[in-house]
């Protein structure tokens, strides 16, 4: 949305998304150095800032993982620029080593940690809440509500991290991330950095007692500081029967809620933007005005949990109050909350009816059974399918109850009829292979099943290397298979080490993962997972090895070869020798293979090409027990 | 998700996979992607739930009532019914030396290929490196010979008979254990009807059998015992010797049978028919004779072949002692008998 940095558009109102506001916010306060981690829903940060850059004197990259994305920024608030880095809350954890280290040694530059949070982890392996990290690091933690707060709050940031000479974290979740409202804009900066590394001003931890507690006087400065910040404001009533405090996108459902419901002036909402420090005047005033105390956040008792602490030590000054939230089971534990889900509480508490079934009728009537059920799927083409197939080939033959042991990634829908359910257990990114590195020592103990390790290309780079250095150096019987895509395909095609590209569009040698297990010392052999009959074989050979193997499973995602010009074939199907749901097939390539590009004629019971879907890439015809499945060139 | 047909694939999985008692014959691989045959045994490539499946109905461990009889359950006498039973061997004394005992098999085999009898013959290998035997398709002597000898090993040797049939083969012959010529006969009676099965197996030749021996756990056994390379020929003398040979390049090793027997599929015990009741000739040893061959011709099919390989020249035939006989005959019995017994146990 390359509009937004336009200078007809200062002052004025645009229709941006969440994530493109905090690019936004980042640029009006004259950040000029950005890095992160592909991950959903923060990606369209950088890649905002990215586009940015053609015009822009910014620079910005996708690091190998988080961790580095950090640390390089790091590096230009040391040299007094102000540095931002965004990431998924998983990233976070990657951060979190450095982070608690950073938050001693202190910043310069204005210096913001984004992290887009997934509750109800729509997109994640979890719905893990990082403001956590905010507490555990010590270091002030912002919440927008609104994209346009987003934007302000983002730029305000950078000015607290300078303020306290540290780290400021800022947290949005999926919704906030993907929401488009539109946002009124101020000027952009004229960008001027001078970068400068005073060397008698070092960034460490020690001596480690007393950076910690100068630490936490910047804290208490932005405590100070977040006593009167407009990112938090009170609505309702001078004593309400229900003090709702709440923070982030939930403020939003909170709201409606009290609305639809008309419980404005029974109800007060005290909507915190800065929820770490505690603005403790400003809670204190309101926990004052009311008895009873509803928390309203997503993922964690956050709020809740350091609000009721803070009441603990107030103790007599507010007196008794009745909390309610997620602890008192008021408010759902797990999942995104949403204004259904308030009116439901706030029509409990309040005794109102609140269950609008127009709307629910409405839809039904409008949607009907025409909304065909979905699961997690493989692209049509997608080589997994095929990596997937051959490695499922290879522990059938082998008979030995061997499984994957998975990773993050498209790879990770192994688990599901997608991927053949060959995959028993994802973690973390680069987890699969360290838990492998454990399986590969077991044998001494009588462990006898195959283990085969899958990781894509990105998630190598990102956290892979160590497990493997550690296979080779322990010497662990562990068969990683490479899933080579070319690709950071799962969160919309980043480029990575692999891909020769950075993102900023310059050329880079491309890391070659073949080389670099050679230079390991580990033994590597590359198949075609289209190939699926000579991938299972070779799978099962490398299955009968010891000690560290690898096998690079190479061929580009489908959707990037049907971008270079497709895939080589138009598929058929010969209906007169199809078996359908006889003995012999038994809907083999619809029930089994399950490519979207096949579908199912139900009149006729044969099987068929759905040729909107397939791409070409051929190789169903070569699972069809009847040789019913064709493949005829493309002209 | 547990299919609930039990008439199905879950069936032969229920009942003979997961329960142990496959024997290998093969017959189930190779007519749908569900199973497959490697390194000697069948596994479950995935679940299915065709009904009615074939599988089900060829499978020799599952208790199954054809449509029509089938004769292997000791209503043809202790030995099948037969129209003719004699003694043989290859007159080739070169094949008879790279063969078992006799050469018969080789010899009707080759002679079946090469006066048209049948285009292919559907044998057992003898394996290659690490991998256990399995089936194969012959089309000449060469071929044949190279297969010749016991394998005292299951092989799902059938597989490659569904292959061949599925690749539009015709006029198969196919050589194989007494399981093998059951299921042969369970597919020709089986439903969806397998059109061109019964048409292309014109010619079974049977193998006498005793048991068979777990091939993976016989690979594990030789490893273990240190014996290394392929294995050129497995053989139980008669007894009284009481033992299991075993003759690589390096030289003859015996072990007790003993220390073999536990090796045993267990699928075997079941069984009831030693003398391949169902194919069109069956072929065995003749105790204490090591160059010849039982013979025991069932049909006019396996007579003819005889005859022309006996007037060729290449096959010399010559009475077998009664006393032979009746031994057989009591061997055979015997076998029925325990297998009548496993099966009334375990049901």
């Amino acid at each position: 949305m390359m509009e937004m940095i336009r200078e007809e558009w200062e002052g004025k109102e645009i229709l941006l998304q969440g994530n493109e506001a905090i690019a936004r916010g980042a640029l009006e306060a004259g950040a000029i150095f950005y890095a992160g981690y592909p991950g959903n829903p923060s990606s369209e940060i950088i890649e905002t800032l990215a586009e940015a850059s053609r015009e822009l004197p910014i620079y910005v990259e996708w690091s190998t993982n988080e961790k580095v994305a950090l640390e390089a920024a790091a590096a230009a608030s040391f040299a007094g620029c102000r540095a931002m880095a965004s990431m998924k809350q998983n990233g976070v954890n990657v951060v979190s080593d450095f982070l608690t280290n950073l938050a001693l040694s202190g910043t310069k530059g204005g210096l913001v940690l984004v992290t887009c949070d997934d509750p109800g982890g729509i997109s994640s392996t979890n719905e893990e809440d990082a403001r956590l990290f905010a507490h555990l690091a010590g270091i002030p933690l912002l919440e927008p509500a609104t994209p346009q707060e987003a934007l302000h709050m983002t730029r305000w940031a950078f000015e607290l991290s300078e303020k306290i000479q540290n780290i400021v974290l800022l947290r949005s979740v999926s919704r906030l991330s993907h929401t488009r409202s539109n946002l009124r804009m101020d000027k952009l900066p004229d960008f001027k950095a001078a970068p400068y590394f005073d060397p008698k001003v070092p960034f460490h931890a020690f001596p480690v007692v007393e950076k910690d507690l100068a630490r936490r006087e910047k804290l208490k400065i932005a405590g100070a500081l977040f006593e009167n910040s407009p990112f938090n404001f009170y609505n309702g009533p001078v004593s309400p029967e229900l003090l709702i405090i709440c923070s982030g996108c939930a403020w939003n459902y909170a709201d409606e809620a009290v609305e639809i419901l008309g419980l404005q002036n029974r109800t007060g909402i005290l909507k915190l933007g800065t929820t770490w420090p505690l603005p403790n005047e400003l809670v204190k005033k309101h926990l004052k005005t009311c008895d009873r105390v509803l928390f309203v956040e997503e993922i964690e008792p956050f709020l809740e949990n350091n609000v009721k602490a803070f009441a603990a030590d107030l103790g007599k000054a507010i007196g008794l109050k009745e909390f309610m939230g997620k602890a008192s089971g008021h408010v759902p534990l797990c999942g995104e909350l949403s204004p259904d889900i308030l009116l439901g509480v706030l029509g409990k508490l309040f005794d109102k009816q609140w269950q609008n079934t127009a709307f629910i009728e409405k839809t039904a009537a409008i949607v009907g059974d025409r909304l065909p059920p979905r699961e997690f799927g493989f692209c049509p083409g997608c080589p997994h399918r095929g990596s997937y197939y051959a490695i499922k080939t290879a522990l059938a033959w082998d008979n030995r109850n061997g499984f994957v042991s998975g990773d993050i990634g498209c790879y990770s829908l192994g688990l599901f009829p997608t991927g053949f359910n060959q995959v028993k257990s994802v973690h973390a990114m680069g987890s699969g292979l360290g838990i492998s590195c454990g399986y590969g020592k077991l044998e001494k103990f009588g462990f006898d099943q195959p283990v085969i390790t899958v990781i894509g290309d990105s998630t190598l780079f990102h956290a892979g290397l160590p497990g493997l250095i550690n296979a080779r150096f322990n010497n662990a019987d562990i068969l990683l298979l490479i899933l080579d895509n070319s690709a950071t395909a799962m969160t919309g095609f980043q480029p990575h080490p692999g891909t020769g590209t950075t993102l900023m569009g310059d050329k880079t040698d491309p890391v070659d993962p073949e080389a670099l297990c050679r230079a390991l010392g580990v033994s590597v052999e590359v198949a075609d997972p289209y190939d699926m009959k000579e991938a299972a074989r070779t799978i099962y050979r490398l299955m009968q090895q010891a000690g560290p193997r690898v096998l690079i499973m190479r061929r580009k995602c489908a959707l990037i070869q049907g971008r270079e010009g497709g895939l080589p074939y138009i598929m058929h199907i010969n209906r007169d020798l199809c078996l359908g749901e006889s003995c012999g097939c038994g809907r083999y390539c619809t029930r089994i293979f399950r490519c979207p590009g096949l579908i199912w004629d139900k009149t006729a019971g044969k099987a068929q090409i759905d040729e909107v879907i397939c791409v070409g890439c051929g190789i169903c015809a070569d699972i069809c027990p009847q040789g019913a499945i064709l493949r005829e060139e493309k002209a | 998700m547990e299919l609930q047909h039990q008439e199905g694939q879950a069936k032969v999985i229920a009942h003979v996979i997961d329960a142990g008692i496959c024997v290998r014959c093969g017959a189930c691989v190779g007519i749908c992607p569900y199973f497959d045959c490697f390194n000697g045994k069948i596994v479950v490539m995935e679940r299915c739930y065709a009904e009615p499946s074939r599988c089900a109905q060829i499978c020799p461990r599952i208790a199954y009532e054809p449509t029509s009889p089938i004769k292997n359950d000791g209503a043809g006498g202790e030995i099948g019914e037969y129209l003719k039973v004699v003694m043989a061997r290859s007159s080739d004394p070169g094949i008879r030396n790279a063969s078992q005992y006799g050469g018969t098999v080789s010899t009707l085999c080759a002679h079946a290929l090469e006066k048209g009898f049948i285009e292919s013959a559907i044998l057992t290998d003898r394996g290659e490196g690490s991998r256990a035997p399995g089936g194969c398709v012959a089309k000449d002597q060469t071929e044949v010979l190279s297969c010749a000898g016991s394998r005292y090993a299951a092989s799902g040797s059938l597989s490659e008979m569904n292959r061949a049939v599925g690749a539009g083969q015709k006029n198969l012959g196919v050589i194989g254990l007494p399981c093998q010529m059951e299921a042969i006969a369970r597919m020709e009676r089986a439903e969806p009807k397998e059109s061109l099965m019964a048409e292309s197996v014109v010619l079974k030749i049977g193998l006498f059998c005793t048991w068979a021996l777990d091939s993976e756990q016989l690979a594990a056994f030789l490893k273990e015992k240190g014996v290394v390379g392929p294995v050129r020929k497995f053989d139980i003398p008669p007894p009284p010797a009481d033992e299991f040979s075993v003759e690589t390049d390096k030289g003859r090793e015996v072990f007790p049978l003993s220390e073999v027997r536990p090796l045993i599929q267990k699928g075997c015990a079941f069984c009831q028919d030693m003398t391949a009741e169902l194919a069109d000739i069956a072929v065995g040893t003749v105790e204490g004779r090591e160059d010849w061959n039982t013979v025991l011709v069932r049909t006019d099919a396996g007579l003819s072949l005889m005859e022309s390989a006996i007037a060729d020249g290449s096959l010399e035939i010559d009475e077998l002692p009664m006393d032979h006989l009746n031994h057989l005959k009591a061997a055979a019995k015997g076998k029925r008998q325990r297998g009548k017994q496993a099966g009334a146990r375990s049901s």
